[in-house]
């Protein structure tokens, strides 16, 4: 079973049936997150930085900001088992169109507001692939764990 | 390099825009014309009724009461927004097709589409300006170029990559260099063909560079902005991804700082559910 992940979304899983996907992101980022012994794992998919931009839609959908959403994010594996230590975290989107100017960061933002709270929570990534100016599909099954990343214009791969 | 003039021939190839959209744009366009006029046009065909009562009544609009007729739209949406409607249900059957050279599946490039049009209006409003069909239209069709040049795309897909990903093209640059014509030149003789306004057809060759646009520079800015926009939320994206150049000029013309656009982005994302309602209906 598919289960989808929207824009300004989350999902978390320890059905051993069930895939995960978030597709097309583009400045947004995709956050995957598995643990191997609690068998369970989930994506996030935010759209902007934080959530100080508009705090009524954030409480509205957390998951539209990074500060927002990633905090549930983990607090929902920690629901079905799941360990910071043992989690495999995975992070990628955050791209950009072509900007010589620099004016439209947003993508580079959205990396940056990950960094920060991956930071002050001494949360280490496993896998990253941001920025650029192309559009990414995660994928994650829950029974073996394997992540999947698709980007535009090339093949799916193993991550 | 393409034969252009063979790829020009194609556009007969596709089904044109139905003559009920050009008969609506041209009711907008006109000041004395009145709603009994649209809504007499409309009502003649079966399809875009249906397709339009059904829309009407998808939770984008959010009416409070059940909408069954074409007059009853027009008195609680307007002209303005039922005028709309009917171009989308037009423009939805060449749109919504698989164009496998840009890597977009069934209904991609249309979802891509309508969240551009629709973005426009939030764009609009941000500015506080009068809603306005021609951006609307513009926003809607300015990918109907890649219904001709898929094909070709696929064909020299790899070429055309590595001018984006090794020289630092654009994706619309690389076309006209590997193929000899961009989506939004080839969208341009489309629309002309289909005799729609020299400002569509103006606002559709430009929506890549707005700054090339000197008669419709408001229009085009804003239609390229929300194309930018509904790239950076990943709405119906291809192989092309995100390779477009934004046109700087254009948002110091609109007055738009990035906070702005973050605001849009949050009001839009929420939208989002209805929006796809709205794109599986149309």
């Amino acid at each position: 079973m598919n289960v989808i992940v929207g824009v300004a979304d989350m999902k978390v899983s320890n059905d051993l049936d069930s895939m995960v996907v978030t597709y097309s992101l583009g400045s947004c980022i995709g956050i995957g997150v598995y643990d191997e012994v609690a068998r369970a794992g989930g994506i996030a998919h935010f759209m902007l930085p934080e959530s100080k931009l508009d705090l009524t839609k954030a409480q509205k959908n957390p998951y539209m900001f990074a500060d927002t959403c990633i905090p549930r994010l983990f607090k929902s594996m920690y629901k079905l088992g799941a360990t910071k230590q043992k989690m495999r975290v995975i992070v990628v989107g955050g791209a950009q169109i072509l900007d010589s100017k620099g004016f439209f960061n947003i993508g580079k933002r959205n990396c940056m507001a990950v960094k920060k709270i991956f930071w002050k929570n001494n949360v280490m990534v496993s896998y990253k692939d941001v920025e650029g100016s192309v559009n990414r599909t995660l994928k994650l099954t829950i029974k073996s764990g394997e992540f999947r990343l698709k980007t535009s214009g090339g093949k799916e791969i193993e991550i | 390099m393409t034969d252009i003039k063979k790829l020009i021939k194609k556009i007969d190839k596709l089904e044109p825009i139905s003559r009920i959209s050009q008969k609506v744009l041209s009711i907008i366009e006109d000041p004395e014309s009145s709603a009994s006029e649209l809504s007499e046009i409309i009502s003649y065909d079966q399809a875009v009724t249906a397709n339009l009562l059904k829309m009407c009544n998808s939770s984008y609009f959010g009416l409070s009461r059940q909408i069954d007729s074409v007059h009853h739209a027009i008195v609680f949406l307007g002209i303005d927004q039922v005028a709309k409607i009917v171009l989308m249900s037009c423009a939805a059957k060449n749109l919504k097709q698989k164009q496998s050279g840009y890597d977009l599946q069934e209904n991609e490039l249309w979802r891509h589409s309508v969240a551009s049009a629709l973005i426009t209006r939030d764009l609009i409003e941000k500015k506080g300006q009068k809603q306005n069909y021609l951006i609307f239209t513009a926003a809607l069709l300015k990918d109907i170029g890649k219904l001709v040049l898929s094909q070709h795309v696929g064909d020299s897909f790899e070429e055309i990559n590595s001018l984006v990903t090794k020289h630092g093209l654009s994706f619309a640059e690389a076309e006209q260099k590997v193929i000899g014509i961009d989506h939004a030149e080839l969208g341009a003789m489309i629309a002309d063909k289909w005799k729609l306004s020299s400002e569509i057809v103006d606002i559709i060759r430009n929506h890549h560079q707005p700054k090339k646009s000197l008669k419709n520079k408001f229009e085009t800015c804003v239609v390229h902005l929300a194309d930018i926009i509904c790239m950076m939320l990943g709405i119906g994206l291809g192989a092309d991804g995100l390779a477009y150049r934004l046109d700087n000029s254009m948002l110091e013309y609109l007055e738009f700082t990035e906070i702005d656009i973050q605001i849009i982005m949050a009001g839009f994302g929420e939208k989002l559910e209805k929006v796809e309602e709205l794109v599986g209906i149309s």
